[in-house]
């Protein structure tokens, strides 16, 4: 309940946090709706804490030739509500309405989650489906790389020590795409047991364009390929779901066996499919 | 004089608003953790990590050598203290001496192990992280029936086969019952463990005033007067030196009805560091170390007639204890013994219990406490009983109930059901939902391949508690009520409401039977220095006992008050109404407070009367009482992910008289939150090397507001008449009307599956498993 | 073995291992042995692992196998894992999985070391 000691900044600037973050056992505070539990049950403990929430300009939403800029600090709340997402990028809008509840909505930010990588948030089903991309800077420069580079493994990413992640940049879906987030949340965390994020394109009853991403199965998130190889292919949903984690580990708990949580992942994808077909303009 | 000719109105039935809630929700109550005092210091309890294990050392040099850090207990500082008591007593009951603090070997996770004292909490957590403590870990056990079995660990090495009582009970003749019938129904069932979940924890705060040798303990406890008495025990010290006060509780549900080791230790502490103390609970801790609810492994056995005539009920239950007796752990199984023939007229019974050591945290009462478990018992059976017969489950119940001219009926078991309708709820609940329409609904989905159940529940409950005889600590409940000087009233009860509302309830009673508004009365509980001696708040028994003791208190006063009025109006008789004194020959009135004036000022007393304006009742009830009900639940389940929704939930109470129906209905609903939980969502579970996985709330799921149906919640009422007021008690009976109901429901949804049976939590992996394995699990 | 700060023989086949453990936001010190046991070299043998610390305590027991391959070894891994403290009270759902990567991350180190190829990772069982 009492974390143990800990300095805190709150820098007012990125390049003064960018300059903290380069020594020592410091963390990132963004939300801190996973980093504060964990260090209220000491299972974290940082020397010192940066808050970055006092820095201007972190937390913007904004669109540009195709591109939605989403900055790291934006929160689940406002990623659920902002126009621009509700209007070019809806997947993401309804991913961020599922996560958790209100309070952790109102606190918790897209970029404090991606960073953190947990196997059972919602995120990165949705960002691998839009195929988003990750902009990282440090006191040694920029970078940016698709989501799927940026996420590796359970709690881990290609973030450097010394790296804040900046922005989330997502293409503009097509305004006729398909698309739909579905989730079994656990009944008492609201984490993902598994969430599968999908979109799709249809012509003529033909499947033109289909991404099928699943969280919350596996140790980190992963799109399936196979999946939608086969829904190109023109098989039907059962079918091609029928593969769905394939080569894939399945995790295991007191909730969900391997086993359920595989078979959950496909009636979810099947369910996904079946919503975001009819949702196709 | 003047004459009053106001039309009364009274309150007893009607749904007034909560006196207690201004403060509660506009937060200027105060509870245990607002307590602050000058000099207070923080205490924080260092526990075992392990299920099982041998303490080889403690090295507590590094903790006190921090900054701030008072003092570092251990167990050898508090084994010369008495133990944690148990005052459940049975035939051979073994009772493990259970140490404040852990001596040589620690019996479960959480068990307390040191006490760090620090100037503020941060240090003192700080502090607890330091201690070093060696442990050599044992082999453990947590299943209750592995416990029992060969081969298990000892969890205490005096009692290897981990028993810790066995118990048999029987009535009429259950052999012959058996060997006479048509058919024989028999089912393994669980009632799974269970952790209460009170949204504040526990906390105790001691102040020892050594000029004095007077001890002050705050806790958060449903006892004040009993846990004072007991601690006074285990601290050797005179009774009369220590008060208990209980300020605002943030919740209960049986898990406060208990004297825990944290309050005599802290009440330790604050002696020997000579400045007041306070430990409040973490919700880790909490799961860890505050008792546990339910923990049954129970095997029925149904005898009935092929026309669905029960005859006979066997009964085996194999109890979890945990490692020690908390305050009535063995106590608890032996309620669903009583309560195990439900609404039904079972003449042949026999039931055995077996209580289990296990390396867990102890079990103990938790809202139904031993009902809940009995009632799903016998309901699931009959259910099942009914299936095989091909009967509706309805009509074997109506078949089956005891009769309402058989009241007072005496049951195989050894009770005597106060008063009773058991039809009635049962065919009000079936015209609300409809049965019939309903029925006719579940072919048509099953004919879609849609998955609907409807299941029903019909209850009965033994609460109220209760007799003293049948009671281990006293079952009465006492009151006074004073009317000041200036005629205001004031209320002290000894039962000790947390939440209840029994602040409104009693000042409901007492404005009608004094006639005074109710802004004129207060109700004061949870003092021991203030409040004269009384039991206590559980059992559903604040307004059956400690309501009907306030109503002889109040008709002693207003004995008292017609004397000084008909005094003071100087005639024979004098009617009390409207809070005044009136002859009717000369329409003359004196008011309530001329009276008490009159009364305490004393210029003129009345034929062998005392001044003043008080009175005292402590009343024994002479029986329990037995709420009953029926629930119906209509639920469809996801055949691809087994997921349950309630699309309809129907209670049909009947809880005797209804004072207040505002705060029924949130007995109703809290009580079916509860219910549902432990039906769909909650399982307190513990590896087998005694590790609680379950351990916080974001992997023990409990009910939300957003997972709750919508609860119709109506009533038939059949006055008790056990007590003046007709109650008969409504904490736990949604609670216990409720699980069964659910998992009822359910099975219906699946029988044309081939499923029979499901064990709770009815968690979606299961239930999707049952239908993939056709109902083999 | 990754994050392990210092490895003190005190023993036959046994070691006084001190290690950190990070997961994310997630740092762990753990005091504890290593204990090679049923030592069958060089084909097989048992690795023990015990370590405790602030966020609990874990074991871990598993039978190492090593294959001749045409380049070089395949291991073979097979391993339960227990643990308790707070990372068994909050942290159930994360156990198999952290476990497993963290066997993993091993291999992938040892993978480094000696140019051995890490195969069938295992199905480490948590309790």
């Amino acid at each position: 309940m009492i974390p143990q000691t800990f300095e805190y900044t709150a820098p007012a600037t990125l390049d003064a946090a960018l300059e903290s973050l380069a020594s020592g056992e410091r963390k990132l505070l963004a939300g801190g709706q996973s980093l504060i539990p964990l260090m209220k049950l000491r299972l974290a403990a940082p020397d010192e804490l940066i808050d970055l929430g006092h820095i201007p300009g972190l937390n913007e939403i904004s669109e540009a030739a195709g591109t939605i800029h989403i900055g790291a600090m934006a929160t689940h709340h406002a990623i659920e509500t902002a126009a621009a997402i509700r209007g070019f990028c809806p997947l993401l809008a309804e991913t961020a309405s599922r996560i958790g509840d209100v309070q952790v909505r109102n606190m918790g930010t897209i970029g404090g989650s991606i960073a953190h990588a947990d196997p059972a948030s919602d995120y990165p089903a949705a960002l691998l489906a839009l195929e988003a991309r990750v902009h990282l800077v440090s006191q040694r420069g920029e970078r940016t790389l698709p989501y799927s580079e940026f996420l590796l493994d359970a709690f881990t990413t290609a973030l450097e020590p010394d790296e804040i992640v900046r922005e989330i940049e997502v293409p503009v879906e097509g305004s006729s795409e398909g698309y739909r987030y579905e989730k079994h949340p656990h009944p008492a965390s609201g984490f993902a047991v598994v969430g599968v994020a999908v979109r799709v394109q249809a012509r003529g009853g033909k499947i033109t364009m289909g991404r099928v991403a699943v969280t919350g199965m596996g140790p980190h998130a992963f799109r399936d390929e196979g999946v939608e190889r086969l829904l190109l292919d023109g098989a039907s949903i059962s079918n091609a779901v029928a593969v769905l984690g394939e080569g894939h580990d399945a995790n295991s708990d007191t909730y969900a066996s391997a086993d359920y949580r595989r078979h959950l992942a496909r009636v979810s994808a099947a369910r996904a499919l079946t919503t975001a077909i009819s949702r196709v303009a | 004089m003047a004459t009053t000719t106001i039309k009364p109105q009274t309150l007893v039935g009607r749904g007034i608003r909560r006196c207690e809630d201004p403060r509660l929700i506009t937060g200027t109550a105060t509870y245990l953790d607002d307590i602050k005092m000058p000099g207070m210091h923080h205490a924080v309890v260092v526990r075992s990590p392990h299920g099982a294990a041998k303490i080889s050392g403690i090295r507590t040099d590094a903790a006190l050598a921090l900054r701030g850090v008072s003092a570092v207990f251990t167990g050898a500082d508090v084994a010369h203290l008495g133990p944690v008591p148990t005052a459940a007593s049975l035939p051979g009951l073994r009772v493990p001496h259970h140490h404040l603090l852990a001596q040589d070997r620690v019996y479960y996770q959480g068990h307390p192990v040191a006490v760090v004292v620090a100037s503020d909490r941060y240090i003192a957590r700080d502090a607890a992280d330091l201690v070093e403590v060696d442990y050599e870990p044992l082999p453990a056990v947590t299943d209750p029936e592995k416990a029992i079995a060969a081969g298990a660990p000892a969890v205490h090495p005096e009692w290897p086969d981990n028993t810790a009582f066995t118990y048999h009970q029987e009535g009429g003749d259950a052999a012959a019952a058996f060997q006479q019938a048509d058919v024989i129904v028999t089912q393994r069932i669980t009632s799974q463990r269970l952790i209460p979940v009170a949204m504040e924890t526990r906390g105790v705060v001691a102040e020892w005033r050594p000029g004095e040798k007077s001890m002050t303990l705050y806790s958060s406890t449903q006892i004040p007067h009993l846990m004072r008495s007991l601690v006074a025990g285990i601290l050797g010290m005179p009774e009369n030196h220590l008060r208990v006060i209980t300020p605002e509780v943030g919740g209960g549900f049986g898990s406060k009805l208990n004297v825990y080791a944290e309050e005599a230790l802290v009440a330790f502490v604050a002696m020997r560091i000579n400045h007041p103390v306070k430990w409040v609970e973490s919700r880790r801790e909490n799961f860890q170390a505050t008792i546990h609810g339910r923990g049954h492994v129970d095997y029925y056995e149904v005898a009935a007639k092929r026309d669905g005539t029960m005859l006979g009920l066997k009964l085996k239950i194999i109890q979890d204890l945990g490692a020690y007796h908390q305050l009535l752990t063995a106590a608890i199984p032996t309620l669903s013994v009583l309560m195990m023939p439900g609404l039904y007229r079972f003449k042949n019974v026999s039931a055995d219990i077996v209580g289990a050591f296990t390396n867990c945290v102890p079990t103990d009462a938790y809202r139904g406490a031993g009902r809940p478990e009995a009632t799903h018992g016998i309901e699931r059976m009959v259910d099942i009983l009914a299936a095989e017969l091909k009967m509706d489950p309805a009509e074997i119940r109506l078949k089956n109930f005891v009769q309402n001219s058989e009241f007072p009926y005496a049951t195989a078991t050894g009770l005597s059901y106060d008063s009773g309708n058991y039809a009635a709820p049962l065919k009000e609940a079936l015209a609300q939902v409809d049965y019939p329409s309903l029925r006719a609904e579940q072919e048509r989905a099953r004919a879609e391949g849609r998955l609907m159940g409807i299941g029903l529940s019909t209850y009965g409950e033994i609460c109220a508690m209760g007799p003293s005889p049948a009671m281990p600590a006293g079952g009465w409940e006492s009151a006074t009520v004073k009317i000041e000087p200036s005629g205001k009233v004031t209320v002290l009860t000894g039962a000790s409401p947390h939440g209840q509302g029994e602040e409104t309830t009693f000042a409901q009673i007492t404005a009608d039977e004094l006639g005074v508004p109710i802004e004129d009365i207060m109700v004061v509980h949870g003092d021991t220095a203030t409040v004269q001696y009384g039991i206590g708040t559980f059992g559903s028994r604040g307004t059956a006992v400690g309501g009907a003791a306030l109503y002889y208190a109040l008709q002693d006063l207003k004995a008292k008050i017609k004397k000084f009025g008909a005094m003071l109006l100087k005639t024979d008789a004098v009617t009390l109404a409207n809070g005044a004194c009136l002859d009717e020959k000369s329409g003359n009135s004196a008011s309530l407070a001329q009276i008490a004036t009159a009364a305490y000022v004393a210029k003129e007393l009345p034929p062998n009367t005392d001044p003043g304006l008080v009175a005292t009742r402590f009343w024994e009830p002479p029986n329990f009482t037995f709420p009953f009900g029926a629930h119906i639940v209509v639920t469809e389940v996801d055949r691809e992910t087994g997921q349950i929704e309630i699309r309809r939930y129907v209670a049909v109470d009947d809880i005797g008289r209804i004072i207040n129906p505002l705060l029924v209905a949130g007995q109703v609903h809290g009580g079916v939150a509860q219910g549902l939980g432990q039906a769909l969502w909650e399982e307190a579970i513990y590896d087998d090397t005694g590790q609680l996985v379950s351990g916080e709330l974001s992997e023990y799921a409990i009910a939300k507001a957003a997972s709750m149906p919508w609860i119709e919640s109506s009533h038939t009422e059949t006055p008790s008449p056990v007590n003046p007021l007709g109650v008969k008690g409504v904490g736990e009976a949604g609670t216990i009307g409720c699980s069964p109901a659910v998992v009822n429901s359910v099975v219906d949804a699946l029988s044309h599956l081939g499923v029979r049976h499901i064990d709770m939590p009815l968690t979606p992996e299961k239930v999707w498993k049952l239908i993939a394995q056709g109902g083999r699990a | 073995m990754p994050g392990c700060e210092s490895l003190e023989r005190i023993g036959d086949n046994e070691f006084a291992m001190r290690m950190k453990m990070t997961l994310a936001s997630l740092a762990g010190r753990f005091d504890g042995k290593v204990r090679i046991a049923d030592p069958d070299p060089p084909a097989r043998f048992r690795l023990i692992v015990e370590g405790s610390g602030r966020i609990g305590f874990m074991k871990g027991d598993g039978v190492l196998r090593i294959e001749p391959a045409p380049a070089g070894s395949v291991v073979h891994f097979d391993g339960d894992v227990q643990v308790g403290g707070t990372i068994a009270n909050v942290g159930q759902r994360l156990i198999e999985t952290t476990a497993k990567m963290l066997i993993k991350r091993f291999f992938d180190k040892v993978n480094g070391e000696a140019a051995v190829t890490p195969a069938v990772l295992p199905p480490a069982s948590g309790s």
